[in-house]
């Protein structure tokens, strides 16, 4: 099937897996409790509280309080984000390009240097360099990210002070145009070094910490895959045509060695979301983890749900972009199904 | 080293480090090849002629495996010779490909399933005809810009060949053009039908058959001098094997390459092989002329090989077998190895190596029953029961 039908039928498909999502999110957050909680205060009359508990027709059986919350949805109103104090369409933005900055950067991180140290380890397998990465990979995973956060805050932010916490310095950060909300992005677009200097010294810490679970598994999965096609007679083909090992290495093993690592890289992206809550919340990075950190901790259904929503949507989309990538990188993959 | 030979092989051996010892795969292995002739490597499956074959190209993996003895050494047109073992990996890259190349037993492993057919065979020309393709497109080699040696090459990045060609519209079009030529010449050149569909193709589009076709064109396409053929129609259906055969065998006639076949299948012998060396257990039993091998053989294992050829006549379920089975290669001891499944075995079987004599011109087999109990230095009654050729000698 052409890569552009399969593109067409997996995008038809993506509102009706949205509307399973906003199920199971309306009804699993309605039995935390009362959606008014966050709203409500002891200062209010009850009929003020039965006011607030009519608007979100509480009454009413749960099916059609889920219908009325719907087509809030389709009406871009996500609801009042109780800890924003504001709609949850104003802030949510923000904190989306804040978050994906930050997953983006860990991402690139962790596909880029995984990549390279999963190759240089199932080259040279069982000496040095693959005993050190493979020492790497399981301390990646299984290093918890809010205790690998707090051992690179101690030296870097307290003693050498070089990578600040927060996401900008303030006054700076006032000086660009958001245009994406990206500020390392927005930094660049605005031709401002001084800003762009500031964002990557902020995203830096929080970036690495970020990437090291995830970096952990693209090394396993690269090494033990480069081992693989690296003992397939079409590299000793390779080498049999007279070509320098580097190519050999790069052209012919990596290549195929990217195929099932590419999997794995789209699986790694929803732990990056994941763990974006923990490293937001120790790094101060104003995005969705942060966000629904606090939303949780207040009982903020809006937020919460609006939060679900948009990672699992961001989530099925790095899936389809990997189904794609897929098919491009192994043109024996015929997508459909 | 005579003036027509191509490539001497002495004393080859080939070790490879295991858990439970070391692994004799090849030991004291000599053979040579003649200017376009045709040897072939007979042996069962473990014998070590695949790694004999390999080691040609310096293609054994180190480690676990080692060059434990020997030189492979390469006749060069000047007189000289390269020995593949001891060469600088440089020298060793430019031969491989240009003047001895090798083709598979199975194509579809050994073709890249993430490359154009077309981007494979340019790989080789980009290796070694670096020269041919950028003056055909019009540059001259030694002046051309590294980017485009580099696009020659096909090593560039994506990227930078679209800048290149944003840039360089008119040469960057040339070197395709230029390389794509030079690739469907190669492909047209085996008989491939519609070369240029055929070029943009991936290895899984092709059936078996034409992907050793273009294995071959991609090992021919520098006119290499000695071409090694390991098992190149085994994975291959039967009604295919004879054309890729013959096909193997026409270009031979028509550019005067030396082949090297490594096989167990015997009617390939026979039909197109100058001469053979048989192997066993990591060391070669008996070579000759294919014909006296044939029809004559002196060596107990090559003779057990050549009865148990099914014949028309023979009734069902009689096939003859050669009792008992290959001995195991690791840390094994100094005696013949065919020994313990072989019905003249003697006490002195077992205690030495076997060396190859000629027992007749041009046909040499290592077995003791045709040396005198002097020569090697055993008493008479250990000998296994003596045959007697006429003018027979030590190697």
């Amino acid at each position: 099937m052409q890569v552009r039908d399969y593109l067409l039928r997996r995008l038809a498909l993506l509102p009706l897996i949205m509307l399973g999502v906003s199920i199971v999110v309306f009804t699993l957050t309605r039995f935390t409790g009362s959606p008014v909680g966050i709203y409500a205060s002891p200062n209010m009359t009850p009929d003020q509280v039965a006011a607030l508990e009519a608007r979100y027709l509480l009454d009413e059986p749960i099916p059609v309080q889920y219908i009325a919350w719907l087509g809030g949805l389709f009406r871009g109103d996500f609801g009042w984000s109780g800890v924003s104090v504001a709609p949850v369409t104003d802030v949510i933005w923000v904190k989306i390009a804040a978050t994906l900055e930050l997953a983006l950067a860990a991402g690139a991180i962790a596909i880029f240097v995984g990549i390279a140290i999963g190759t240089i380890a199932g080259v040279r397998q069982n000496k040095w360099p693959d005993h050190s990465a493979r020492l790497f990979s399981i301390l990646g995973a299984s290093t918890p990210t809010f205790w690998f956060g707090l051992l690179l805050l101690v030296p870097f932010y307290l003693w050498l002070n070089w990578f600040p916490l927060g996401r900008a310095t303030p006054d700076i950060y006032d000086s660009v145009t958001h245009l994406t909300g990206m500020y390392t992005l927005d930094a660049l677009l605005n031709a401002n070094p001084v800003a762009f200097v500031d964002a990557l010294r902020h995203i830096v810490l929080p970036a690495t910490v970020l990437a090291f679970g995830a970096m952990a598994t693209i090394v396993r999965m690269m090494r033990s895959s480069m081992v693989e096609t690296m003992s397939e007679e079409y590299v000793d083909a390779a080498r049999a045509k007279g070509l320098p090992e580097s190519v050999v290495v790069k052209r012919h093993a990596r290549r195929n060695a990217l195929v099932p690592t590419s999997t794995v890289i789209g699986l790694s992206f929803g732990f990056l979301l994941q763990g974006a809550v923990a490293v937001e919340l120790i790094f101060r990075w104003p995005g969705l983890g942060q966000w629904v950190s606090s939303a949780i901790l207040a009982g903020d259904q809006a937020t919460i749900m609006a939060y679900v929503l948009v990672t699992a949507f961001i989530f099925m989309t790095v899936n389809l972009a990997v189904d794609v990538a897929y098919a491009y990188l192994d043109r024996r993959v015929v997508l459909g199904g | 080293m005579a003036d027509s030979t191509l490539l001497t092989v002495e004393d080859l051996s080939v070790h490879f480090s295991t858990s439970r010892g070391t692994a004799h795969a090849v030991d004291r292995v000599s053979f040579s090849i003649e200017k376009g002739e045709t040897l072939a490597l007979v042996g069962e499956t473990g014998c070590g002629k695949s790694v004999t074959a390999r080691s040609i190209l310096k293609l054994v993996p180190e480690p676990p495996g080692r060059y434990a003895s020997g030189s492979i050494r390469l006749a060069n047109p000047d007189g000289s010779s390269t020995d593949m073992l001891a060469a600088p990996m440089r020298e060793v890259r430019a031969i491989r490909g240009e003047r001895i190349s090798m083709i598979f037993q199975d194509p579809g492993k050994a073709l890249n399933p993430a490359l154009t057919i077309g981007r494979q065979l340019a790989e080789v020309f980009g290796e070694h005809r670096l020269g041919m393709i950028l003056e055909r497109a019009g540059l001259d080699p030694d002046k051309a810009r590294p980017t485009a040696r580099r696009i020659a090459q096909q090593r560039a990045g994506a990227t930078r060949r679209r800048v290149y060609s944003l840039t360089n519209r008119v040469t960057s079009r040339a070197l395709q053009r230029s390389i794509d030529e030079a690739v469907m010449a190669a492909l047209a050149d085996t008989g491939i039908p519609n070369t240029r569909k055929i070029m943009a193709s991936y290895p899984h589009e092709l059936s078996g058959g034409m992907k050793q076709r273009v294995m071959i064109a991609q090992a021919l396409a520098c006119d290499p001098d000695l071409l090694v053929a390991d098992e190149p129609t085994t994975a291959l259906d039967v009604t295919i094997q004879a054309r890729i055969l013959e096909l193997i065998h026409e270009m031979q006639q028509r550019r005067g390459t030396a082949i090297l076949y490594i096989t167990h299948d015997l009617s390939i012998v026979r039909q197109f092989a100058d001469r053979v060396a048989v192997m066993y257990a990591g060391r070669i039993v008996e070579s000759g002329r294919a014909i006296d091998v044939l029809t004559a053989p002196q060596h107990p294992y090559t003779q057990g090989l050549l009865a148990a050829i099914p014949r028309p006549g023979t009734p069902r379920g009689q096939l003859e077998a050669i009792p008992g089975s290959v001995p195991q290669l690791i840390d094994p001891p100094a005696q013949c190895h065919f020994a313990s499944r072989c019905k003249w075995a003697a006490p002195a079987c077992s205690a030495a190596v076997p060396r190859l004599l000629a027992v007749r011109p041009m046909h040499e087999t290592a077995c003791f029953r045709y040396e005198s109990a002097e020569s090697v230095g055993m008493p008479q009654e250990d000998m296994p029961a003596r045959i007697h050729h006429e003018g027979a000698t030590a190697e």
